[in-house]
């Protein structure tokens, strides 16, 4: 089955064992992703708590994660799933050092088409409508800065 | 517009449709061009295609007793729309994780 995959390549300043706390624990991820009960072990189940955001009518959500590798400072996976299997998919990051900085290879893997289209087109579109929106509310760089 | 889109993801969402659009990527063809493409019967391709029409991903003109159809990509927005969605949320959070490790820098 065709599946569709988002790759990123970042570059860091910092070194692997700096940007890998970033990626790896549980109060860095709260910090850039969302509220979680993450732990660096190979196995461990964790949700990360998307807050609901009442100006984009969004009642919030969970995705559920569960760590698949994680080898210290250069490989992390966990699945990434939403609502009762409407998205069904996998998050790693590689981690190389670059001269004294670090490159990270990201994948967002598994999007599939007939699952991700499936039948109840409608219910879930209008999720996707409000997630869209919190993704684009939640992160104003403007008033982070 | 709202009332579109479930149209066209379903319309999507069967491999020998997909398969068909591929087909018409390259330009129109008849009905028969598209049907030896599959092992399927002529009323199966039939349904397939009536599916897309109904979708708006493709349209069809007759030419005396045969039939073409043509592609419209640009119905296919929605389905680009929703990928890019995440795309840019990844996109977004990785500035925060940037901005994250930059305020780390400071404090050290």
């Amino acid at each position: 089955m065709t599946t569709k995959t988002i790759r990123r390549e970042l570059k860091f300043t910092q070194p692997p064992a700096v940007v890998w706390r970033a990626l790896a624990t549980s109060e860095a991820l709260a910090d850039w992703m969302y509220p979680n009960d993450f732990e660096p072990r190979v196995g461990h189940r964790f949700t990360f708590r998307v807050p609901p955001d009442p100006r984009a009518r969004f009642d919030g959500l969970i995705v559920h994660c569960e760590v698949l590798r994680c080898m210290p400072p250069s490989e992390l996976e966990f699945t990434w799933v939403v609502g009762d299997g409407w998205l069904d998919t996998r998050v790693s990051y590689r981690l190389e050092a670059d001269g004294e900085g670090t490159r990270v290879l990201f994948e967002h893997s598994g999007f599939k088409e007939d699952q991700a289209f499936h039948g109840a087109a409608y219910g879930w579109q209008m999720m996707h409508g409000k997630l869209a929106k919190t993704f684009s509310l939640s992160d104003n760089p403007a008033s982070k800065a | 517009m709202m009332n579109t889109e479930p149209g066209v993801f379903g319309a999507i969402s069967h491999p020998a449709r997909r398969r068909m659009l591929d087909l018409l990527v390259d330009g129109d063809r008849p009905v028969n061009a598209i049907a030896e493409n599959f092992e399927m019967s002529r009323p199966a391709v039939s349904q397939h295609l009536r599916v897309l029409l109904d979708a708006g991903l493709v349209t069809e003109q007759r030419h005396g007793r045969e039939r073409r159809y043509r592609l419209v990509p640009e119905r296919l927005e929605p389905v680009r729309d929703w990928i890019a969605h995440y795309e840019r949320f990844w996109d977004d959070n990785f500035a925060r994780l940037r901005r994250h490790l930059e305020k780390g820098d400071e404090q050290q």
